[in-house]
């Protein structure tokens, strides 16, 4: 089956500051494909390039078998590619609903409509729906701005869910959550899968070793490895490189 | 249920509206209705700096840019063309669409101060073109000489019928402008204005919607522009000066931005205090200051939200912690400078 997501020899520079060097990655569909890396190994810069945040220097990425190298974040979403950020951004002025309603309506490229309604959209109700699945509906009429850290993040993954992508990219789902509320979104995640191909930048390890189908591991801007979860914690380098050390809690 | 909803909406909207046409006929003096036809026309420039600032979160230091050359346009054209309020308003609404357009696709590629200050730049070469350009503009003595504006071939002699024609304005600016901003389009320029990181990364091109907004802001502007410059049957450079850009930018925001409604109040309160103050003492931005910082630090919302408040309709969305970014930016500048 051809991959969801193709990237080769992506490379980024910062002056001198090689952020990025030759990555390629492989995300197959219905995959939850992970990227992990102590800080600073350029994950998310990785993950900026992709999603079409910053212009890689050298590189190539195919989305679906069509090459969408350089294309602007707004038309790699229309196509399909559905980003969340590690620092909460949502639309916190407008109600939980509007702010996943606005994905919605935006994948039925209807931002530009200046005279109907936008609460008579059919938006409105797969936006609902959404929240159903996320289990937000009792948020629907707060204030985005409102909602507690943890329903935030779900949110997050609310909005991009809506733009009902090929290819999820998850930016730290779990960043400054408990870890209740981190075993929840790692659930959530695990059962996306079934309908969309996931790229998963994390530092929670217990999350990524249990979701994931495939670990690539980066440190100093370059993949050191890339398999299996069993693969990558049985990997040397890994441990020396992730760790410092081979620690042996780092299997169990 | 929608319907009977959308009568709720219509019936206040229907009384100002008749409040408001009935003004001349119940002894308002012919002076008051000038000034208040006046307050209605910034009412409509207010409306439309709303749209980018309120709306988009694009503040524009340079709003007075539309408004005087749709002024200048429209008089140019009924001096010299014809009377025609219609044709001389078209006129308008292509000159200003079309420089929007041009300048509108370089400054929506940026925002916040950046937007600010090159909104500004544009004003102030408008301001210098209308100084230095005297064959066309008479330079700082301004253009003069504006007829009286004819609607399907009658002249509106009377200040009554003016007025009148600038409440139909007002209403139909309102009423499409409420709507717009309920729309796909509105809600997405409101994504904008949180996060047009975030509006990107769901499918919405930023730029677009940014050029968009700010050539129906400029749209709108024209309007007001059209019908000033034949309330005052001519216009100065004075109209395109960063001064101006100042008063409908604290118009707005003494109303209450993000509200349409709010703009206008801010707009009608500018025009009755200056009217009232500045016989008395030449200082009356001084008093206009001081009542613009109590607003933004007391009511955060303008006037519009002051008066939600008093009348306990909460039925708004925004509730009083999160008023508008532009606003907690101003406030927390003014305890600044408290301090």
């Amino acid at each position: 089956m051809a991959s969801a997501l193709v990237v080769q020899g992506l490379s980024k520079s910062f002056g001198a500051l090689r952020a990025v060097e030759n990555v390629s990655l492989d995300v197959a569909p219905n995959q939850v494909h992970s990227l992990i890396g102590p800080n600073g190994a350029g994950k998310t810069t990785a993950f900026n390039c992709i999603s079409g945040f910053l212009r890689p220097d050298v590189g190539r990425i195919w989305l679906n078998g069509q090459e969408v190298t350089r294309w602007p974040p707004h038309r790699l979403a229309s196509a399909g590619m559905a980003r969340t950020f590690q620092i909460t951004k949502i639309f916190s002025e407008l109600s939980v609903l509007e702010n996943v309603a606005l994905a919605a309506r935006s994948r039925d490229g209807r931002n530009l409509q200046m005279w109907r309604r936008a609460n008579h959209c059919a938006a409105k109700e797969q936006a609902e729906e959404v929240l159903r699945t996320l289990a937000l509906s009792a948020r629907t009429d707060s204030s985005a701005g409102q909602l507690a850290h943890g329903e935030k993040r779900v949110l997050e993954i609310g909005i991009a869910l809506a733009l009902r992508p090929a290819v999820l990219l998850l930016d730290e789902p779990t960043a400054g959550m408990s870890s209740r509320e981190s075993e929840h979104i790692a659930a959530l995640i695990r059962k996306l899968s079934s309908r969309v191909s996931v790229l998963l930048v994390e530092h929670d390890m217990e999350i990524v070793l249990g979701i994931s189908d495939v670990v690539t591991v980066m440190t100093q801007g370059r993949i050191i490895a890339s398999g299996s979860p069993a693969q990558i914690t049985r990997d040397p380098e890994v441990q020396a490189a992730y760790l410092g050390t081979a620690e042996p809690e780092f299997v169990s | 249920m929608r319907v009977t909803r959308d009568i709720g909406k219509l019936v206040p909207l229907a009384t100002a509206t008749a409040l408001l046409a009935g003004l001349p006929f119940v002894g308002v003096g012919e002076f008051t209705i000038t000034l208040l036809t006046e307050a209605l026309i910034f009412g409509i420039w207010a409306m439309s700096l709303d749209l980018l600032v309120g709306y988009a979160g694009l503040v524009s230091f340079g709003h007075a840019a539309a408004f005087g050359l749709a002024a200048y346009s429209a008089g140019y054209f009924a001096r010299e063309v014809m009377e025609d309020f219609f044709a001389a308003l078209l006129v308008a609404e292509a000159v200003n669409v079309l420089v929007a357009l041009v300048v509108g696709f370089v400054i929506a590629r940026v925002s916040g101060i950046a937007f600010a200050i090159l909104t500004l730049c544009i004003a102030q070469v408008l301001f210098t073109i209308a100084v230095i350009w005297r064959s066309l503009t008479n330079g700082m003595d301004g253009m003069v000489g504006v007829p009286l504006p004819k609607i399907f071939g009658i002249s509106l002699a009377s200040g009554t019928a003016f007025y009148l024609l600038t409440v139909f304005c007002l209403v139909g600016v309102y009423l499409a402008l409420t709507r717009l901003v309920d729309s796909p389009f509105g809600r997405t320029l409101q994504a904008l204005r949180a996060s047009e990181e975030r509006a990107a990364s769901i499918g919405i091109n930023v730029h677009l919607h940014k050029w968009l907004a700010f050539v129906l802001s400029w749209a709108v502007a024209a309007l007001a522009g059209t019908l000033m410059v034949f309330l005052k049957a001519g216009t100065t450079p004075m109209s395109l000066h960063w001064t101006e850009s100042g008063n409908v930018l604290v118009m707005a925001i003494l109303g209450g931005i993000g509200t349409l409604l709010g703009p206008v109040i801010g707009a009608t309160v500018f025009v009755f205090v200056r009217d009232e103050f500045t016989s008395r003492f030449q200082a009356w931005q001084f008093v206009f200051g001081l009542v613009f910082v109590v607003v933004v630090l007391a009511f955060p919302t303008g006037l519009v939200g002051l008066l939600n408040r008093i009348h306990g309709l909460r039925r708004r969305t925004r509730s009083a912690g999160e008023f508008p970014a532009v606003i907690k930016r101003i406030r927390s500048s003014l305890w600044r400078a408290r301090l």
